[in-house]
């Protein structure tokens, strides 16, 4: 097999026990894995392959079995739009499941230009070290003097000591102090930038006594047609700049845009028009990663209160819902040095706020006691008292840090009298709303499908509460329209088939509160969604930029296409290219099964309250019906009843190969 | 030839994505890559290497060929190869007469001039042949193409404007 254009055209495994690595040339590193690239493209679509190859059985996530996976893809740090991420892979801590995630920043495409698609790290070093990739070059270095240090400081001293020629020109994957402590829900930080948020693998690496991968990369990636990538870029900016009908807000403020003001969480919202009020930020720039043309990042600096003077680049999306929500954080200040610290800290902030919000809940109820606590009156709204037990989790100390550093799902079990049943967890992995049934239905079985657990981002569709018709209509009339007319806009440039708008939107073709507030079409559409989902992050791209996701239209796969296939000389259509995400998809629901027996039983919230009538939102009276969405959704995935997918599916996906041996036990009964 | 236009930059609107550069290299050289772009954005990323309680700061700046009306590369290039062309005004590097000797990089003020290790000849920014790539895709506007007697506009617009909006703020509280 040939090298397709696109790709740099190196695997590099790194075994750490015995310091050893292994530089392959992709398409023998292919060959070994049974992949055609067309197949499953780079990213996550390789994690998943990878991890299927190498774990047949359930590994204890910190043993040096696990690996770290980091896959770039053909789209990777070439002139596409949106080139600068990559996608990490590990068992994950908090599950035992599938686990991956999607960074960015300038790591990804440096290690491209290094001439690496794909870096696995397997085993574990004897003392703390970190790995330099210095173009082809490969070496191990002592990390003992930087073990314990914060992200910012580690990254500054790594920098310093391989003697950087201009500022930027090595970039560092660095783990802190939460990821050495094992902490399970600590990501690693890409130049104390951008992370794998929810994959834990920071704390995989602190397992690994790995501190850091570094890398220095002066290369360049082949094309197939480099002027043909450059006018595809170009139209599909254009097309994308023009028209995305949020586009002129994000431009302004980045990640927040699509909560902020576009979207009416009903839960907060006057809350959180307030705060975007006061927090059209003081913000400086929006600045993003390699080739984005919607920077998500804002470059913030806090004028005056406490933390007068501190500068941070970030205000993403998932740190203010959870600080407004789960923690009850409101002055600005506080909340940009609650997400600076995490960063340094090295904690998901999703996983952080909901352990909090929940022990917070456990201590009220009396389930929790100042005995188990510290002595801490735990209580939402205290920033101060948020960061001190931010580091003592980072640390492991007293009991409560220890406690909470497992996550909610474990600490539940551990303490028991009914915490259970509150924990707000899927399959292990904390969700970022402390009530799902008040949430948008598409967004919350997101969270119930997701590969990785209770998680949203591989289904985080804004189309059934963006700019709900009634609510809230200050974007409609800042671009000067109204609501229907923005959904219908959006309806005609959404990058899907006619015949599945219909069966989506139904015949009329409208975006309404019917639609809205029902089931039709959901179920459909979230698969639609998690297929494009699974596709890009194979690409690998970013989902700020895809269609549906945070955006209403954004690049959809027409345009995936149509750029991969001037990257790669490939011809690949729109099905081809869904399919590829269907694919991934499917073999990480597989994945999960034969590592966990994840069926139909898993895909539920813990937290039972899930299970009552809403107080508010859509399904205000109403027990959301769950099981009927989740029937329907299996039903058109393909799957069994028991929501595994059936070998009909597999043989369409090319896949069924790999279910050999399962076949029986799948359709076997419970 | 119609007015020189030139590469202008204003750091203020840049968001640090650096499509120039690969927008660049892909046009240039057939393939994408940060090292050989012939525009080169310098960055400072305080945040990413500094402790939480340090000061930090966030900067991007350009570096690529301004086009200079008195040449150093030219003039001091003993090949004879840096011409001006006469359609765009860009410096360009004949590479049936460049010896490889870098006189031209170490005459240029500015370090925008780099040396191609496959080639063994220097090469810089010629303009694209009059639609700079780097221009073309820059989304924030920071980039823009300008003639060389309207460079100072963008600037001095967003300048005007700041001060603008210090005098219509409350009299108390006027700066001067």
């Amino acid at each position: 097999m040939s090298i397709p254009a696109g790709y740099a055209g190196n695997v590099l495994i790194i075994t750490l026990d015995d310091q050893k690595i292994d530089i392959l040339p992709i398409d023998k590193f292919w060959d070994t894995y049974g992949i055609n690239p067309r197949l499953w493209l780079g990213g996550d679509g390789l994690i998943t392959k990878i991890l299927w190859e190498d774990f047949s059985n359930a590994v204890e996530p910190f043993s040096p079995e696990n690996e770290i996976i980091i896959a770039t893809g053909p789209w990777t740090a070439t002139a596409a739009p949106q080139s600068g991420r990559s996608m990490l892979g590990c068992i994950d801590p908090k599950t035992g499941g599938f686990g991956s995630g999607s960074f960015g920043w300038f790591f990804p495409s440096m290690l491209k230009y290094a001439g690496f698609d794909i870096v696995i790290i397997k085993g574990k070093a004897k003392r703390p070290i970190y790995v330099f990739i210095d173009d082809r070059k490969v070496v191990f270095k002592d990390a003992s003097h930087i073990w314990g240090k914060e992200t910012g400081e580690t990254v500054r001293m790594i920098r310093e000591e391989l003697g950087e020629r201009y500022e930027g020109e090595i970039r560092v994957l660095s783990t802190s102090v939460a990821g050495e402590h094992l902490v399970k829900y600590s990501p690693p930080c890409s130049d104390g930038t951008s992370c794998p948020g929810r994959t834990g693998a920071g704390a995989v690496m602190g397992s690994k006594n790995l501190k850091a991968i570094a890398v220095r990369g002066t290369g360049e990636i082949p094309l197939n047609d480099p002027r043909g990538l450059l006018d595809s870029s170009y139209r599909a900016v254009k097309t994308f700049v023009e028209n995305e009908p949020m586009i002129k807000l994000w431009r302004e403020h980045g990640a927040t845009t699509s909560l902020g003001t576009a979207m009416d969480w009903p839960i907060s919202g006057a809350m959180l028009a307030e705060n975007r009020k006061e927090a059209d930020f003081p913000h400086l720039k929006n600045v993003g990663c390699l080739d984005c043309p919607n920077p998500c990042y804002h470059w913030l600096q806090i004028k005056d209160g406490k933390y007068s003077g501190l500068r941070h680049l970030g205000g993403h999306m998932t740190f203010l819902t959870v600080c407004l929500r789960n923690l009850g954080i409101q002055e600005f200040g506080e909340w940009i040095h609650y997400e600076r610290l995490l960063q340094e800290l090295g904690l998901d902030p999703a996983s952080f706020s909901m352990a909090y919000s929940w022990a917070v809940e456990c201590f009220e109820r009396g389930i929790l006691t100042l005995d188990d606590t510290d002595g801490i009156a735990l209580k939402r709204g205290d920033s101060d008292l948020i960061c001190e037990l931010a580091r003592r989790i980072a640390y492991r100390q007293g009991k409560l840090g220890n406690l909470l550093a497992d996550g909610v799902a474990e600490a539940s079990q551990k303490i028991g009298k009914g915490s259970e049943s509150i924990a707000p967890h899927v399959k292990g992995k904390e969700y970022i709303q402390r009530d799902v049934k008040v949430q948008a239905l598409m967004w919350s079985l997101g969270a119930l499908t997701s590969p990785r657990g209770g998680d949203w981002l591989r289904h985080h569709n804004v189309w059934e509460l963006a700019f709900m018709p009634g609510k809230r209509d200050a974007y409609p009339k800042f671009v000067g329209k109204t609501c229907a007319e923005i959904y219908q806009d959006s309806l005609k440039l959404l990058d899907m088939p006619e015949e599945l708008k219909k069966k989506i939107f139904g015949d009329s073709g409208k975006v309404d509160m019917e639609w809205i507030s029902g089931t039709k079409g959901k179920a459909l559409f979230s698969v639609w969604t998690e297929n494009l989902v699974a596709l890009f992050n194979s690409l690998v791209t970013c989902m700020f930029g895809s269609a549906t996701m945070f955006l209403m239209v954004g690049f959809g796969p027409t345009t995936y296409s149509d750029i991969l296939n001037k990257i790669t000389g490939w011809d690949t259509t729109y099905d081809e290219l869904m399919k590829i995400g269907e694919r991934v998809f499917n073999l990480q629901r597989l994945f999960n099964y034969r590592l966990k027996g994840w069926d139909y039983k898993n895909d539920t919230f813990a937290d039972k309250r899930a299970y009552e009538p809403a107080q508010m939102g859509i399904f205000k009276g109403k027990v959301v019906p769950w099981n009927e969405v989740l029937r329907e959704y299996y039903s058109i995935r393909g799957w069994s009843e028991r929501g595994l997918p059936t070998m009909e599916k597999l043989k369409k996906l090319q896949i069924e190969d790999l279910a050999e041996g399962l076949e029986e036990k799948m359709e076997g009964g419970d | 030839m119609d007015e020189e236009k030139v590469i202008v930059f204003d750091p203020h609107d840049c968001t640090g994505c650096m499509y120039c550069m690969t927008a660049c290299s892909t046009y240039n050289n057939g393939a994408t890559s940060l090292s050989k772009s012939r525009i080169h954005i310098v960055r400072h990323e305080g945040h990413a290497i500094t402790k939480i309680t340090d000061e930090d700061d966030l900067i991007f700046d350009v570096i690529t060929c301004q086009q200079c009306d008195q040449p150093y590369c030219l003039y001091l290039c003993p090949a004879l190869a840096v011409e001006r062309n006469d359609d765009t005004g860009a410096l360009i590097i004949n590479h049936d007469k460049c010896v490889g000797c870098r006189m031209c990089m170490v005459g240029c003020p500015f370090a925008a001039i780099l040396y191609d290790l496959d080639k063994k000849q220097t090469v810089k920014c010629e303009l694209c042949g009059g639609d700079p790539q780097c221009v073309r895709f820059c989304a924030s506007g920071a980039l823009q193409f300008l003639p060389k007697n309207l460079a100072h506009l963008p600037k001095r617009d967003r300048l005007a404007r700041k001060m603008i909006q210090l005098r219509i703020r409350p009299i108390e509280e006027k700066p001067f």
